[in-house]
């Protein structure tokens, strides 16, 4: 009934009519082929083409069928027959608008649950945002502390009887420098407190895995781990939505980070990337931290799994689904002799994905 | 009273690269050469630490801790003044540092003049 036009679900009533009368005076069965004609244009057209085909069925009962005229009969017969008419296109017609019910209400909750997610992994992002305050803000602290210190020295370089313009320029442009720096760093963390559907384009792994390596090197900093990166050089490119792919390495790494801090010994984060099998891309985040509970390494993907005191358990979750969502893997293998190293595959064919 | 600041070097170590080099421009500007390495190791590995008259260091870095630096200089029985820069210092860092044997101990981000002033003070011992 989507998208017809009234001419057409009357007209197509009317053509159900023609056709059952056609019918149904050779093969003597004028009751059924009514009968069809109404159900298909209740089906069809809706309640009011249904209701003409029952006063046309009815009618034309009378008139083909009795060979009476268009007189109003009293026969019983003549009102039953009606009523199983009308009872057809009612009964029809009800049944219709009850699919579409469902059918709207069943979009209308995907929509909301579609919803849902994207809210939780914008509370996941912001949770995490917000752990690293301190580190996020030392690291916009260094270039900015730069700049005054260059600031000062250009000042210096023209306080001189002599200036010396051109020590001076270098330390104007130094300072130029310092500040695209921190404003560098600010436009990546902007971007990730950015509320929005998912983008699809086309993104290169590696400097998304450079870009959260510079928001969480002051983290790593802090509790003496080493970050390291080995990222394959020209890797293609995958189809996907920036943010969400920022936030599945930020958790990856942030779980590393969380996994090393109370450990002695060895403190090392590296990041991979390489070409996989099948034209995709591997990346893989290996730490030298607690490692995996025993034989039960799967269950850390599950919902509102933790170890952390205040943890939501929910990040892996998330990661893994935005990954299967862009048509990837995401698991996790022990790190001999200590540690952890996820991994994850993400498709670089340029395909159709829902 | 004329310090000779240009046979002096002062040796710099810190794993930011803006802020190695603003402080090799702040030193150039009042006539004081420098050197300055990415972190505790290369400083160490350079066999420069004889001829550092003065050392400036950041406290916590990737690899070796800047006062993990200064314990091992102290075991080598290599005397250099230090003064330590740091954004994440608190007052027990401090007081560790100041007890080991540094010369000042300030925060990022730090007074250029104070710095300057404290490196020439170390380097006139």
């Amino acid at each position: 009934m989507k998208g017809r036009s009234k001419l057409e679900r009357y007209g197509l009533a009317m053509i159900c009519c023609g056709v059952a009368l056609a019918v149904a005076w050779p093969i003597d069965a004028p009751s059924s082929c009514f009968l069809l004609a109404v159900t298909v244009s209740g089906l069809f057209g809706g309640l009011g083409p249904s209701l003409l085909a029952v006063a046309f069925s009815s009618l034309a009962f009378e008139y083909f069928f009795l060979r009476r005229t268009f007189s109003i009969a009293t026969e019983p017969a003549t009102y039953l027959r009606f009523a199983v008419f009308l009872a057809a296109a009612l009964l029809i017609t009800g049944l219709m608008e009850t699919k579409r019910r469902v059918e709207e209400s069943r979009s209308r909750t995907e929509e909301a649950l579609r919803q849902s997610h994207a809210d939780l992994e914008r509370i996941s992002r912001l949770t995490t945002m917000g752990e690293l305050t301190a580190s996020l803000a030392h690291e916009v602290n260094q270039p900015i502390a730069a700049a005054v210190t260059d600031g000062n020295t250009c000042l210096r370089w023209l306080a001189r009887d002599q200036p010396d313009v051109e020590e001076a320029r270098q330390a104007a442009s130094r300072v130029v420098q310092d500040a695209t720096r921190a404003s560098d760093i600010i436009n990546r963390i902007r971007s990730l407190f950015q509320k929005g559907t998912p983008q699809r384009e086309l993104v290169d792994v590696n400097e998304v895995i450079r870009e959260m390596v510079v928001l969480l090197r002051s983290e790593a900093t802090r509790y003496s781990m080493s970050l390291r990166t080995q990222l394959e050089a020209d890797i293609p490119r995958v189809m996907g939505d920036r943010v969400q792919l920022q936030q599945v390495l930020m958790n990856l790494m942030i779980n590393s980070i969380d996994a090393m801090r109370h450990v002695d010994g060895t403190r090392e984060l590296d990041v991979k990337s390489q070409r996989g099998e099948n034209e995709e891309l591997v990346v893989s985040v290996s730490d030298t931290g607690l490692g995996l509970p025993l034989q039960q390494a799967d269950q850390i993907f599950n919902a509102f799994f933790t170890t952390k005191p205040h943890g939501t358990g929910m990040g892996l979750r998330i990661s893994r689904s935005i990954v299967e969502s862009h048509g990837g893997r995401l698991w996790v293998t022990d790190n001999p002799p200590r540690g952890a190293s996820f991994h994850l595959t993400l498709p670089t064919k340029i395909e159709a994905h829902d | 009273m004329g310090i000779q600041g240009e046979a002096k070097l002062v040796a710099i170590v810190d794993d930011d690269d803006l802020i190695r080099s603003a402080l090799q421009g702040m030193l150039k500007s009042v006539g004081l050469r420098s050197q300055a390495f990415a972190s505790a190791e290369e400083f160490l590995a350079s066999g420069q630490q004889q001829l550092t008259a003065c050392l400036i260091a950041d406290i916590r870095m990737p690899g070796m801790s800047g006062l993990e630096l200064q314990a091992r200089l102290n075991a080598e029985h290599c005397r250099i003044p230090t003064i330590f820069i740091t954004a994440h210092g608190d007052t027990r860092m401090r007081m560790q540092a100041l007890r080991a044997g540094a010369v000042d101990f300030m925060a990022k981000p730090f007074d250029d003049g104070v710095l300057i002033e404290s490196v020439r003070a170390a380097l006139e011992n």
